[in-house]
C-alpha cells in the first residue's frame, strides 16, 4: 500500500466488471472496492477486464470506492 | 503558476487550482491532491482532456481553469454508461461528437458463418505475420492517404490514429492481408492482447471495396484467433460508419459497451467576461 499525494494506492485484481463502467475490485488485503477508470486511461482506450492486475487509488472520502489509475501487463 | 481557491461543495476546507505544468493541473485542499487535470495532443492535431476528482464541485473547477488556458475546440472520451463523468463534460459546455460501438466478436467459424468464407476470386489473404513489409507499409500509405481525402480520421475510432507524417505500420507482424496479383488491396491489423485481441484496423483500398475481401480479412484473423483457443475479439466502430457496423454485426458481433467523443467547439464563457 503507498500513500501519495493522491490518496492511498493499492494494488488489485479486477473480479467483475458492473454497469456504468464500474468494476468490482479485489485488493491486496482481501477488501473488495468498486472502482471506475480513470480519465487518462479511457483516454488512451485500456481496456480493462476480469482478472486484471491493477493499481487503485482508493477515495478518502469513501473507503469502498477507488479509481483504476494503471493496468499492469499480464 | 495558475491559482485559484474555492470551497463550495468541497467541506470546510479550500481547495486550490493550479496548473502544475503544461499539460497538468491539480487540485489540492489541505496539501492533498483532491482532483487532476490532464490535457494531451493527438497526432491529427486534436486537444483531449481528461479529468479525475471525487467531488463534482472539484471537477467543475478543474474544468473551469482548464478552459480557461486552452484554446478550443476541445475532445474529451467517455464511457457512455459513465453518468457522472458525462454529466460533468455537459456542465461545462461539452456535446457530443460521436459515439463509437465497442463489439465484442466472436471467433468461432459456427457463430460467424466464415467457415465457408473463400477470398473473392483472384485474391489472396495472407495470414498474420506474414506479410511483406514495404508492400504492406505501401498499401498502409495509400489507404491513409484515401481516409484524410475522403471521411477523414475524425471519423475513425480513437484507436486508428493518424500517424505523424512519414510513419505507417510500426509493427508488420500484426497484420494480415489481402493480394491481388501481387499487389496488397487490404489489411487488417490484429493487436495481441493476452485475453481480448483487439482488431484495430481492417481497411480495404477504394478501388477495391465491395467485394468481399474484408470479409475474406476478417475470416483468416478470426478462424486464426479460433484455433488459438480465443474465443472473442474486440473491435470499435463509428456508428457512422455503415459498411464497418454491416462487416462485424453480420458475423454476430454484439455490442457491448460504447464510447463518447465529447467536443468543446467554442467557450460559452470565458472565466471574468
Amino acid at each position: 500500500m503507498t500513500k501519495t499525494a493522491g490518496g492511498i494506492e493499492v494494488e488489485g485484481t479486477v473480479v467483475e466488471c458492473l454497469r456504468n463502467a464500474t468494476f468490482k475490485v479485489e485488493l491486496q488485503n482481501g477488501h473488495k472496492v468498486l472502482a471506475h477508470i480513470s480519465g487518462k486511461i479511457r483516454k488512451n482506450y485500456i481496456k480493462i477486464l476480469p482478472f486484471d492486475r491493477v493499481l487503485v487509488e482508493i477515495s478518502p472520502y469513501d473507503l469502498t470506492r477507488g479509481r483504476i489509475l494503471f493496468r499492469y501487463r499480464t | 503558476m495558475n491559482t485559484e481557491k474555492f470551497t463550495e461543495g468541497t467541506g470546510d476546507q479550500p481547495v486550490v487550482v493550479t496548473r502544475v505544468a503544461e499539460q497538468q493541473w491539480h487540485a489540492l485542499a489541505d496539501d492533498e491532491v483532491v482532483g487532476r487535470g490532464d490535457v494531451s495532443r493527438r497526432p491529427d492535431g486534436r486537444t483531449f482532456l481528461s479529468i479525475d476528482s471525487w467531488h463534482g464541485a472539484v471537477f467543475d473547477r478543474l474544468a473551469e481553469a482548464m478552459l480557461a488556458d486552452l484554446p478550443t475546440p476541445l475532445y474529451t472520451l467517455v464511457d457512455e454508461t459513465d453518468r457522472d463523468v458525462t454529466a460533468g463534460w455537459e456542465r461545462v459546455g461539452f456535446t457530443v461528437g460521436r459515439r463509437e460501438w465497442v463489439y465484442l466478436v466472436p471467433t468461432d467459424p459456427r457463430v460467424t458463418g466464415l467457415d465457408a468464407g473463400l477470398p473473392p476470386s483472384g485474391v489472396t489473404i495472407v495470414p498474420v505475420g506474414e506479410a511483406e513489409e514495404g508492400p504492406l507499409r505501401a498499401l498502409d500509405r495509400v489507404i491513409r492517404e484515401e481516409i484524410e481525402a475522403a471521411v477523414g480520421w475524425q471519423t475513425m475510432p480513437a484507436e486508428v490514429l493518424p500517424r505523424p507524417h512519414g510513419t505507417t505500420v510500426v509493427d508488420a507482424s500484426k497484420y494480415a492481408v489481402a493480394a491481388r496479383s501481387g499487389r496488397y488491396v487490404g489489411l487488417v491489423r490484429v493487436a495481441p492482447v493476452t485475453r481480448l485481441p483487439r482488431i484495430g484496423l481492417i481497411a480495404v483500398r477504394a478501388d477495391e471495396q465491395r467485394g468481399g475481401i474484408a470479409r475474406a480479412l476478417l475470416a483468416q484473423v478470426l478462424g486464426s484467433l479460433h484455433h488459438s483457443g480465443v474465443e472473442a475479439a474486440a473491435a470499435e466502430v463509428d456508428e457512422s460508419n455503415k459498411s464497418a457496423t454491416a462487416l462485424f454485426e453480420g458475423v454476430g458481433a454484439r455490442r457491448v459497451s460504447s464510447n463518447l467523443e465529447l467536443v468543446l467547439r467554442r467557450h460559452s464563457r470565458r472565466p471574468g467576461q
